[in-house]
């Protein structure tokens, strides 16, 4: 192919590379530009040199950091495109590639890449949405490890992730096993069961609070249901009881742990009950796909163990659970990233709330953003925000890994 | 049979949806939310009537002094004015600004109420340009907004329109000012008073309240009451509103003047803290959660105790939901060193971006104005933010209430821009000691250090 290659392309080439260097700069840097002054308004939107004035006001920095990553980022481009340039299939194929992958990309770094950009630069300034953000480094990533608050949400969600995930799934799985049997009336409890996934979970949340009062159903039934034994129920205010699961443990052998040692008292009663709220609404969404999988699985396969004589849970523990086990890590890593993100049922159901047993790291983002509770923190709701990201980063990279080793069995 | 399982599943579904809808209608608010305006007063009394009537006859007379714009506002000036509010403050607006327009006729007013989630709404219009002209501002908003230069500044405006601080209650401008300057003008205002049900009196064999109690009486009684078994005593959750007023009648304060330092660990706040938690462990004392109650007006009103510390959104409350229930309510009592109670404020602020300052200026005056505000009091909606306009409010229950925002000690849970944490703090402190957590000097010994460390912007 090389002969194709004549003084000609050769200037081509480094039109094309140079081109596409401008073209990503400039893409880049306009997105920026409208990402960038952090007011906006009639006022400012008025013309442009009133929207430039904002953006000088206010975002020169930040403009600046985008512009040594549209540099870097447009070089590597033009490199790309430059090796690729005298290939007339290769170049005809990364120009279609780009063309038609262009309106989606625009939009998503329009509305997502560069509003996590300015996330991202916002994190390392005080903010507080109307004047211009304060250089301050890595303090709002340092001030998170600081106080309590951001802590106790981190065990929380840990505590949560721990408990809810292997739940779920594990009552994801024997659903799904269930409606894929042949039993009457599947579409009705196919239905119902997935009811409460398709139902808002504000709508849920309100219905279980109701369900959690201290004169509540759950109480109630507890009491019929102890008092058929003759034995005393005590009325548990589900939502409000702070005591930790380790502590319940604990007292029960006559000791307690102090309020200063929170982090060994796991999670607190309030806590537990929006978990279970949670498993009894996501556990039908994983349901749904797991039913997906089961029939995808030959049934030739029960058919030629049973002929072996297997019985029902030797086809189920030898022939179900290994074929799904692709399905059973996706829906763990989702869980996982579900739970590590909790956030409507804490807002409308504890707010955070009793003695902080219930806070998630989305609360309190949510909390210092808006400033609820003190002065708009944008700044620091940001470097939350990307601490979370890196945690559930971790994870996520961690059970990829995992699931790459294990599907590569099947 | 297909068909017939899914017209089951549509069954089940339409089932879920109608449970859905039932509970949230009956919610009651919550109890950790103070603020007297924003509890619902659906009532509407038979003197509003009245009220809309007013400016029909007063339009004629636009030259009295009385019935005149406060400010020479700009030709053709329209401005948008937005408050929180159910259907009867959205009306009680309305009407305030068909007043408005009989005084300025000049000035159109877009009436845009945010029922919900106001201060998140405003703060993402203000960043992004769109903020009305005129607005309710509570702490939170003034927190977030007064610094950057957000409001305007309403003190030329005052003294032009012949305004003084002076003629509003002082403790309600402590929130809406700052360097001096006035950011908001009080719109109303609610506080605290002893409310109570006679019954649960008559049924300890014990004499009703009188305005010399102190909290040892309340003790005795609400004792005497939970020991008689069939109410509750003496109902509080772990509310740092509820608790405020035991700590300024014992001349203990949440923070120091300047809001430098948190005041959480010293003997006024401990030692009516102790008492708080001696009632709660001899069970004189119970949370609304123990009872089965949302807040302790509700605790009234199902008659589950005897008695609470509740404003006056209670009068239409117990209209609206428990008319039958005969219940009273007396001042505030007597503590160990003064007789002081709590002040809940909100108040009317300007965009300082408005293109009609003048007009938007006069609106929030004559809004928090004398005339209006007389007109709204005889809604027995709110109290009236001026001193001499007390005895306007009618019903007897709400006056006694009342009585107590207008005691010398009385004040506002306001210090400076950490507010909301440093109140969090103490209440979190109560839910500690009536949990059995910790004991008191622990709770605010805790207390004390996360105060302390909102305090200084941690």
């Amino acid at each position: 192919m090389t002969t194709y290659e004549t003084s000609s392309t050769q200037s081509n080439r480094n039109l094309a590379a140079i081109l596409t260097f401008l073209v990503i700069v400039i893409v880049l840097m306009v997105i920026a530009l409208l990402n960038a002054p952090t007011m906006g308004g009639p006022k400012v939107m008025a013309s442009a040199s009133t929207y430039l004035q904002e953006v000088r006001r206010t975002a020169l920095p930040f403009l600046g950091a985008v512009a040594v990553l549209a540099i870097a980022l447009g070089m590597s481009a033009a490199r790309m495109v430059y090796r690729e340039w005298p290939y007339p299939k290769r170049r005809l194929n990364l120009i279609m590639g780009y063309a038609f992958l262009a309106p989606y990309l625009l939009i998503t770094l329009t509305f997502t890449v560069g509003v996590v950009l300015f996330a991202f630069y916002i994190s390392f300034n005080n903010y507080d949405i109307f004047t211009p953000p304060q250089w301050a480094g890595l303090s709002n990533y340092a001030k998170a490890f600081q106080g309590k608050d951001f802590l106790q949400s981190l065990y929380n969600v840990l505590w949560y992730t721990l408990i809810v995930v292997p739940t779920q799934t594990t009552i994801a799985i024997l659903l799904a096993v269930l409606l894929n049997s042949s039993i009457n009336f599947k579409q009705f409890f196919r239905t119902i069961f997935y009811a409460p996934s398709v139902t808002s979970s504000v709508v849920i949340t309100l219905i279980f609070i109701w369900f959690y009062l201290k004169t509540g159903y759950i109480n109630f039934f507890l009491a019929k249901f102890f008092g058929v034994f003759g034995l005393h129920w005590q009325n548990i205010n589900w939502l409000g009881d702070p005591r930790g699961l380790i502590q319940l443990i604990v007292q029960a052998f006559g000791g307690d742990i102090p309020s200063k040692q929170w982090y060994f008292r796991g999670p607190s009663i309030a806590w537990m009950s929006i978990m279970f709220q949670n498993i009894f609404t996501t556990a039908p969404t994983f349901m749904i796909m797991f039913l997906a999988a089961l029939q995808d699985i030959n049934p030739t396969l029960y058919e030629a163990a049973s002929i072996d004589g297997a019985n029902g849970w030797q086809q189920f523990r030898n022939i179900t659970l290994p074929l799904l086990r692709p399905i059973i890590l996706l829906v763990v890593v989702l869980g996982t990233i579900g739970t590590l993100q909790v956030f409507d049922q804490v807002y409308l159901a504890t707010s955070g709330g009793p003695l902080g047993t219930s806070l998630t790291p989305v609360f309190i983002v949510f909390r210092e953003a808006l400033g609820s509770q003190g002065p708009i923190r944008m700044g620091y709701a940001s470097g939350l925000a990307f601490i979370l990201a890196v945690l559930i980063f971790f994870f996520t990279f961690l059970q990829r890994r995992f699931i790459s080793n294990e599907t590569q069995l099947y | 049979m297909k068909s017939l399982s899914k017209l089951f599943s549509l069954l089940s579904i339409a089932v879920m949806l109608l449970a859905a809808c039932a509970p949230s209608t009956t919610q009651a608010p919550p109890a950790t939310q103070p603020p007297a305006t924003e509890m619902p007063a659906t009532e509407a009394p038979a003197t509003e009537t009245t009220a809309t009537e007013a400016p029909a006859t007063e339009a004629p007379t636009t030259g009295a002094a009385a019935g005149s714009c406060p400010l020479k506002v700009e030709e053709g000036a329209s401005i948008v004015f937005s408050g929180w509010g159910d259907e009867t403050e959205q009306k009680i607006y309305r009407d305030s600004i068909e007043r408005f327009k009989t005084v300025c006729p000049g000035v159109t007013v877009d009436y845009q109420p945010i029922p919900d989630k106001f201060q998140d709404k405003l703060k993402a219009q203000m960043a992004g340009g769109t903020a009305p002209d005129v607005f309710y501002v509570d702490d939170q908003l003034m927190n977030a907004f007064a610094p950057s230069g957000q409001l305007l500044a309403l003190d030329d405006a005052m003294s032009q329109a012949g305004v003084s601080r002076d003629d509003f209650i002082p403790a309600l401008l402590t929130i809406f000012t700052k360097d001096g300057k006035t950011y908001g003008l009080p719109k109303d205002w609610g506080t605290l008073g002893l409310v109570y049900l006679p019954e649960a009196f008559k049924d300890a064999g014990i004499d009703e309240p009188t305005e010399d109690w102190t909290w040892d009486d309340l003790r005795t009684a609400a004792k005497a009451i939970a020991d008689k078994g069939t109410y509750g005593g003496f109902c509080m959750g772990a509310d740092w509103a509820r608790f405020a007023p035991f700590v300024f009648s014992n001349g203990g304060s949440f923070a120091s003047e300047d809001f430098t330092t948190a005041t959480l660990d010293t003997p006024e706040v401990k030692d009516v803290g102790t008492l708080v938690s001696d009632m709660y462990k001899e069970k004189s004392l119970v949370a609304p959660a123990d009872v089965g109650a949302g807040w302790c007006g509700e605790a009234i009103g199902k008659k589950l105790v005897g008695l609470t510390t509740e404003g006056g959104w209670m009068v239409n409350f117990m209209k609206q939901n428990y008319p039958d229930v005969e219940w009273k309510a007396i001042e505030i009592p007597q503590g160990p060193k003064n007789r002081a109670d709590i002040i809940f404020t909100n108040a009317i602020g300007v965009n300082a971006a408005t293109k009609y300052p003048n007009a938007a200026a006069a609106f929030a005056i004559y809004l928090t104005g004398k005339d209006n505000q007389g007109e709204i009091v005889k809604t027995g909606f709110a109290y009236s933010t001026h001193p001499d306009q007390a005895d306007l409010v009618v019903d007897p229950n709400d006056k006694a209430i009342a009585s107590g925002g207008l005691l010398p000690d009385t004040r506002v849970a306001f210090w400076g821009p950490n507010t909301g944490k440093v109140n969090d703090a103490v209440s979190q402190a109560l839910s500690r000691i009536f949990l059995g957590d910790q004991t008191v000097d622990e709770a605010f010994a805790q207390a004390q250090e996360e105060a302390q460390a909102a305090l200084s912007g941690q």
